[in-house]
């Protein structure tokens, strides 16, 4: 090591601060623009600004940095900066089994994460053409439901909370806890589940799980009513979200918005009626549909959906079959060759996998394509034309979650 | 892909997905359609692009939703795809010169392979940078074609439908 990292700097020396140089993670780049874009974005007119919001904004959801262009308090463009919360995901499946790439993809969404767990679980699953056990398949479809809500819940929270208000993230905390701790009762973890298996699940229901989950359900109805009443009419919340971000179906299609975003753009598709997998050939339930296509359409969306998925979760109880939560197969597992895409319907959209296989027994490639990535992207359409403050409000409207964005 | 999306017969308005691959030999542009109407999925690929070169034409002024996916392809695999107004690298700092999700891009530590399979590799020494405060640029260590693990065959296409 040379000298001058042991050296002592004083603060006080002026030029401490001075000697670093301006980085290219600056606003401005000091490097020519590299794309077209790149050069439209950076180049002001009169009266424009750069305006940087993030990483480590707290309304941000996460490690995303947004650099506004603004006109005085309007929004004129924006370019997200991604990569903060990048690990790299893909290229650690391909290093690790089978099995590693579930513990892997855990944490991708970690607000839902029985979601992105599925997704190596279920190529692999596909790739061996194996029958997962019809309990488990009851199991999976009860557990991603709930799943679904607590993600829910905690979306309303969140978007209150960019609007300024603190009660519902409360609320939503208590209906997240309570989902949470039935699912530690079930799988040991509170937050990254590593439930699902290849051919089943680790472990079945047991007494704990089923005594909270009856207990939660008799008030869940209600419960959820509370919560969204403190915001339905609130005219400060109707009034910033009603006309905001508003997405037509072909621009959402065009932008290739999928999940609850989609749908409240007047688009009915969803992966779990599409293209159905698990148990949800089985069950009955509705795919709600908005026309509205802004944040308050999203929002309502998401009531609707919980409504709906406390409808699955019943079902799910009254006709859980017997039988074993695992399919017959070794320990150390060798996928056939192969190529194989699958997609569920996490509560951001379409959570989708495409994996390729070699034959042995690590994944050749395993590319996830997560749904807050794909929203995201949208903000700059929505976005522009809008005041600053109401940016973070449309983007958490869209309820992106950046572990999955960054990968 | 014009085709696909605009006409009456297949409609596949949605795509579900939009990846590159790398085969070890060849790469290749992955994408998946769907339809919003009917079940119907499409898997189109592009195959054999050139390693040292790989350029497809952009799907963006189709789906604009794809211009953030052709940036991870371009920033993971060096894929270019012409036509994108913003292909930048999307993850990785812009001073960053290697595509790591290609095969021949090793990690430095691969304790993670299990025994049998695979390739052990002596990691590249850095010579430590004379002034700190430049970034460190990691390469990926240039091995011999032999080292790069490839797809003696390529597999074949699944049946089953999609889930």
């Amino acid at each position: 090591m040379t000298d001058a990292k042991t050296e002592v700097r004083s603060l006080d020396d002026p030029n401490i601060w001075v000697e670093t140089p301006a980085t290219i993670y600056d606003a401005i780049p000091p490097y020519p623009p590299r794309t077209e874009r790149e050069a439209e974005f950076y180049h002001l007119r009169d009266g424009e600004m750069l305006l940087n919001l993030g990483p480590q904004h707290p309304s941000t959801h996460g490690v995303l940095r947004v650099v506004l262009k603004v006109d005085g308090e309007r929004v004129t463009d924006l370019d997200p900066v991604l990569g903060y919360l990048h690990r790299g995901v893909e290229k650690l499946c391909e290093v690790g089994d089978w099995h590693i790439a579930i513990s892997q993809c855990d944490p991708l969404e970690y607000v839902a994460s029985l979601f992105s767990e599925a997704m190596p679980v279920m190529a692999a699953e596909k790739l061996l053409d194996l029958e997962v056990p019809k309990r488990a398949q009851y199991i999976r479809t009860l557990v991603w439901e709930l799943n679904r809500i607590s993600s829910h819940a905690l979306f309303i929270g969140w978007l209150a909370l960019d609007l300024g208000g603190l009660t519902p993230l409360l609320y939503g905390f208590i209906e997240r806890d309570e989902i949470v701790e039935m699912l530690a009762a079930l799988t040991g973890q509170r937050m990254l589940f590593n439930y699902l298996r290849i051919g089943g699940v680790n472990r079945d229901l047991n007494h704990d799980f089923l005594s909270r989950l009856g207990d939660w359900m008799s008030r869940a109805a209600v419960e959820i009513e509370q919560e969204t009443r403190l915001l339905n009419e609130n005219e400060i919340f109707v009034r910033r979200t009603r006309g905001m971000g508003v997405m037509t179906p072909e621009m959402a299609l065009r932008m290739r918005v999928t999940g609850p975003n989609l749908r409240a753009a007047g688009v009915p598709f969803d992966v779990r009626r599409a293209h159905p997998y698990a148990a949800y050939p089985d069950l009955e339930f509705d795919i709600p549909t908005r026309s509205e296509g802004d944040s308050y359409a999203r929002y309502m969306l998401r009531v609707d959906e919980i409504r709906e998925s406390i409808k699955i979760i019943d079902q799910c109880l009254h006709e859980m079959p017997d039988g074993p939560i695992m399919a017959r197969i070794p320990r150390l597992i060798r996928i056939p060759p192969g190529r194989a895409f699958v997609a569920v319907e996490s509560p951001r959209g379409e959570y989708a996998c495409y994996a390729m296989s070699d034959g042995s027994d690590q994944p050749f490639r395993l590319r996830i394509s997560d749904p807050s990535f794909w929203n995201l992207q949208s903000v700059g359409e929505m976005v522009p034309g809008n005041l600053i403050a109401d940016t973070m409000a449309i983007m958490a409207s869209l309820d992106p979650v950046m572990g999955g964005v960054d990968k | 892909m014009s085709k696909l999306h605009d006409d009456e017969q297949f409609e596949f308005e949605i795509l579900a997905d939009l990846c590159g691959v790398d085969t070890g030999t060849e790469m290749w542009a992955v994408y998946h359609l769907w339809s919003p109407r009917t079940p119907d999925w499409l898997r189109v690929i592009v195959p054999g692009l050139k390693r040292d070169d790989p350029r497809v034409p952009s799907v963006t002024f189709i789906w604009k939703g794809a211009e953030w996916p052709e940036r991870e392809a371009y920033d993971m695999f060096g894929i270019i795809f012409e036509g994108n107004r913003d292909l930048r690298r999307i993850y990785m700092p812009p001073d960053y010169t290697s595509f790591p999700l290609r095969k021949d891009f090793l990690l430095a530590d691969d304790s993670a392979r299990s025994s049998g399979e695979g390739f052990r590799h002596v990691e590249q020494m850095h010579q430590p940078a004379e002034n700190m405060r430049q970034p460190v640029i990691r390469m990926a260590p240039q091995l011999g074609d032999n080292q790069i693990s490839t797809l003696s065959q390529l597999p074949e296409e699944s049946e089953a439908p999609p889930t």
